[in-house]
């Protein structure tokens, strides 16, 4: 039984060979630092990666002790191991999980299906919704005005072309 | 003031409203104009969704110097597959909100593409420029951006996720809205006015409240539809 789990996440990584995430981490009674081997199972390189993180996340042998792990980081540990059970190699995958976590301010999304295009929102809604003021916060102003005066002296955007005729 | 929200399924919309007016927002995918309208309108908003025409349309009454406005907010998609149904979106349009996301380059690039549509449907409507995302870095509001200087539009620094400047800049495009609408000069809008009451003498002979109901279907039915 879990009664009141002490403990600190210290690491967390991902073991292919036989596949296991293991958690080090300091159990606050004695202040040791202990391993938690935590076994994948079923899982293949067809395998969803949010899903066994969400699984491994609410295990109950497991979940006290992952509290502190999110579930990103988690699900990038996956994907690792799926990287790896589809041959690929360890730089290819961190390429394709870059490419999956970040932004690139020069693709035109125009160009993209409505599924990829939703890739990329949810990617950016991430910051927005940690930079988000909602209406029940306690301090929400519906109407906020800040003035940004455009004069002569500001620096340009750098976005601009250097001719005088072009933006 | 057009600070006075009220909810438009409180209101029998046509039958009070002294005018109305149809507002459109552009820009690239995923620079934050549903959320821009979403953050304005807050709960009162009850968008309608043509998924085929990738068209959002939003409702919204307002108030400008005493007068009841009835709004027509349309948000479009970005992507280009939906391009060749434009010009509906831009027919009749009385102002233009067009939005870019600070931290993609692409975004304010593309600008010109959009801005060069806009004019060829609507060479005079009024149009504001929008730097929206600036909760995610505050140092581009110290930096000048040459497309709104270039083609003398004013610029808004906004951001849809901390709420600076969302509020006055749909305000805004609304009473300038208002003002095209009233004192407009452009040919087209002169004909289109003629037709319009042209329509409506017709009607008030046949069945008088025909016109205000199902208003959501006059978008198609006026405009170059995909249909027709």
């Amino acid at each position: 039984m879990y009664v009141g789990m002490m403990c600190t996440a210290k690491k967390c990584g991902i073991r292919f060979q036989p596949p296991a995430i293991i958690l080090i981490y300091e159990s606050e009674i004695k202040g040791k630092i202990r391993q938690r081997i935590m076994p994948v199972r079923n899982f293949s390189k067809f395998s969803d990666c949010t899903r066994a993180a969400e699984q491994l996340k609410n295990n109950p042998r497991h979940k006290s002790y992952l509290e502190q792990v999110s579930l990103r980081q988690l699900e990038k540990l996956f994907s690792f191991l799926r990287g790896y059970l589809s041959g690929q190699s360890l730089a290819e995958t961190m390429e394709q999980i870059r490419r999956e976590t970040t932004i690139d301010p020069e693709e035109d999304l125009n160009k993209l299906d409505d599924k990829e295009l939703a890739k990329r929102k949810s990617i950016m809604d991430e910051l927005f919704e940690k930079n988000q003021k909602k209406k029940d916060d306690p301090n929400f102003v519906y109407d906020i005005e800040v003035e940004f005066p455009q004069d002569d002296q500001l620096q340009s955007c750098g976005w601009d072309t250097e001719s005088a005729d072009e933006f | 003031m057009a600070e006075d929200r009220t909810k438009p399924s409180e209101l029998d919309q046509g039958k009070y409203a002294d005018d109305n007016v149809k507002i459109i927002c552009l820009g690239d995918s995923a620079v934050g104009k549903s959320k821009l309208m979403e953050r304005f309108l807050m709960d009162s908003f009850q968008p309608q969704q043509l998924s085929t025409y990738a068209l959002t349309l939003y409702k919204h009454t307002a108030m400008v110097d005493g007068k009841t406005i009835l709004v027509d907010f349309w948000d479009t998609a970005g992507q280009e597959r939906f391009q060749s149904m434009r010009a509906s979106y831009y027919h009749k349009a009385h102002a233009c909100i067009m939005v870019f996301d600070v931290q993609r380059k692409v975004t304010y690039k593309n600008l010109s593409t959009w801005y060069t549509e806009l004019r060829e449907f609507r060479p005079e409507i009024p149009c504001i420029v929008v730097a929206n995302k600036i909760d995610a870095d505050i140092n581009v509001t110290q930096k000048s951006f040459n497309f709104a200087k270039k083609f003398s539009l004013p610029l808004y620094f906004v951001s849809a996720a901390d709420g600076t400047n969302v509020v006055k800049l749909f305000n805004d495009a609304i009473r300038l809205a208002v003002s095209y609408k009233q004192n407009s000069q452009d040919f087209m809008d002169e004909i289109f006015q003629e037709l319009e009451n042209f329509k409506l003498e017709q009607e008030e002979e046949d069945v008088p409240d025909q016109e205000q109901s199902g208003s959501i279907e006059t978008p198609s039915e006026e405009a170059a539809s995909p249909h027709s």
